[in-house]
């Protein structure tokens, strides 16, 4: 059995294609990326200059944008945990106790946004909440609200709060799925020796499945900061960013920097950056999250 | 529960099922609906005279079918390499025994975490020297490299709960370590490895950003490009738009409905072993 474990030949085999690739289209480009990020490049393979860490320094003490895209993605990410989890977990309890051919069908309909492609959601949104044909400003003329029609992406106070709407719209199955998954790992005795013991309803909930549920619940919190911080696609086809920076992110920002604004260098140091941010939260809400996890 | 608080509870998410798909019932309804009936007040519209049209230039001027294709071929050959080197690595990273082990693994986890936003750039560059614009390849090698880390974090898990007793009785029975990976370990990893497929497939068959960067040639783009088609000269032709819109998302609500049951599964097994 050792022999066949030690086999260096198959190690070899099965590690290195994938070593290999993951070296080539990650590792190579971000070696690649730090070297551009200290040259004044303005378009990948034009001569350039080194000039040391002014790129870092321009970005990190005189550019505001960079400071308002990472507080976007903190509020977008406040926004997930916030909103879209709580609700998740109380659809999530719901639909288990709904049981029956019902739980699976519902379960199967509140997925379907999320394997819809990125394009058509943005396009659909932008069309959603238009201004002049939108269905979301006439329902709230069918309702006498019309007061309260707006340009909901088109105005620098909205557009924000807008974007999480979408975003809690398309991933709120997601989070469904694995809560629900969470809770189909919770055994019946729990509740049922809780309720003997008199708690019931909300209160059974919040003593034995929330509790019971925190690893899940660290895991997807964890999972909703990265999420709003790697925000690009969305924000990308309907505000591009705007209006006026408030839907401001980094990865849509350093992508705009590098092919409208030519300064391709200066791009590449905000990459760095995202990527230490990236990791930084990573190892942070790990810290943060590992110690309390309940085992059951 | 009792019959009625069940009832309360079904006609609940009735509602919220309708909420939650409106908007999809919306772009439907308007894609049958000639432009100039788009600025009518209410907000959903039996369409009196259907423009099937619509749909007739969502897939000729969309280039539906040339783009389903590229997205198609795109996205086997993703899957079909993220497989086999999600198997192999997970295997070597739970059950083969040596030293760069626990390098290696952080080093691909690390995959999971680096947004590949960030290499967008430098890649676009090095492809662009490389050739790897404007081909096939180039869209294959990074959609795989990005699939291979969760893939890899999937398998690692499940195998470690598969007991080596399999592997002894295949030793005891002669088969080598290829055997036992591709006939013994492959089979037993199924549920893991169909979580590994439709993951890898529902990001690679909607991927926008890397395929927009990386490709400019018309013949090799993918189908959210079908959608992006209708940006420029359409734009004022809402219902055609909302047609390849309509179009565009069929196939991965197909393969969805097909696959739904294994998806739950396979999420439910990665959360209860976490």
């Amino acid at each position: 059995m050792q022999k066949v474990f030690n086999n260096k030949m198959a190690i070899f085999l099965f590690v290195f294609p994938g070593i290999l690739l993951f070296a080539l289209t990650f590792l190579v480009p971000i070696v690649l990326s730090a070297y551009y990020s200290f040259r004044d490049t303005l378009s990948p393979g034009t001569p350039s200059a080194f000039i040391g860490f002014a790129n870092y320094t321009q970005l990190l003490l005189h550019d505001s944008r960079f400071w308002l895209a990472l507080r976007n993605a903190v509020l977008l990410g406040l926004g997930f945990i916030l909103i879209q989890h709580p609700i998740a977990i109380f659809f999530a309890i719901m639909l288990d106790r709904l049981g029956g051919k019902a739980e699976k069908w519902f379960r199967t309909i509140f997925f379907i946004p999320c394997v819809i492609s990125v394009v058509v959601i943005s396009k659909m949104w932008l069309s959603l909440l238009d201004p002049t044909f939108g269905a979301f400003n006439k329902m709230l003329d069918s309702l006498g609200l019309g007061m309260l029609k707006h340009a909901w992406l088109g105005d620098s106070s909205t557009a924000l709060i807008s974007m999480l709407f979408i975003l809690i719209w398309a991933g709120f199955g997601w989070g469904l799925l694995f809560y629900y998954a969470g809770l189909k790992g919770i055994p019946d005795d729990l509740y049922e020796a809780a309720s003997l013991d008199g708690a019931s309803g909300f209160r059974l909930h919040w003593r034995i499945t929330v509790p019971l549920l925190s690893p899940v619940i660290t895991v997807q919190i964890t999972l909703a900061m990265i999420t709003a911080l790697k925000q690009m696609e969305t924000v990308f086809l309907t505000t591009n960013g705007g209006p006026g920076d408030s839907t401001q992110f980094l990865a849509v920002y350093l992508y705009n920097k590098a092919f409208s604004a030519s300064q391709y260098g200066y791009a590449n140091a905000i990459s760095i950056l995202f990527i230490i941010v990236c990791l930084l939260a990573t190892y942070i809400s790990n810290k943060l999250t590992r110690s309390d996890a309940t085992e059951f | 529960m009792t019959k009625s608080t069940k009832t309360i509870l079904w006609v609940f998410f009735l509602i919220v099922a309708l909420v939650q798909l409106f908007p999809l019932i919306w772009l439907i309804d308007f894609s049958f609906l000639s432009s100039n009936e788009f600025y009518s007040s209410s907000v959903l519209k039996w369409p009196s005279d259907p423009q099937w049209q619509n749909y007739i230039n969502a897939w000729v001027d969309g280039k539906f079918l040339r783009y389903f294709i590229n997205s198609t071929f795109v996205t086997s050959v993703t899957i079909l390499l993220t497989v086999i080197l999600s198997l192999t690595l997970g295997y070597a990273f739970t059950r083969m025994q040596w030293k760069l082990r626990p390098i290696f693994f952080t080093i691909i986890l690390l995959g999971i975490m680096i947004p590949i936003h960030a290499t967008l750039l430098p890649n676009f560059a090095i492809f662009k020297a490389l050739g790897l614009t404007n081909s096939y390849l180039g869209l294959i090698l990074p959609y795989t490299a990005v699939s291979v880390p969760l893939g890899t974090f999937i398998l690692t898990g499940f195998m470690r709960s598969i007991p080596k007793a399999m592997e002894e009785s295949a030793v005891v029975d002669g088969a080598n370590i290829y055997r036992i990976v591709f006939q013994i370990i492959a089979p037993l990893t199924a549920p893991a490895l169909v979580t590994v497929i439709v993951t890898t497939f529902l990001n690679c068959w909607n991927e926008f950003i890397m395929a927009s960067t990386f490709l400019s040639k018309d013949a090799l783009k993918t189908l959210p490009f079908s959608v992006m088609n209708f940006a420029g000269q359409y734009s004022s032709d809402y219902g055609s738009q909302f047609a390849v819109m309509v179009l565009t998302s069929i196939p991965a609500i197909v393969i969805y409905a097909i696959f739904n049951e294994q998806i739950t599964k396979g999420v439910t097994a990665g959360a209860v072993k976490g």
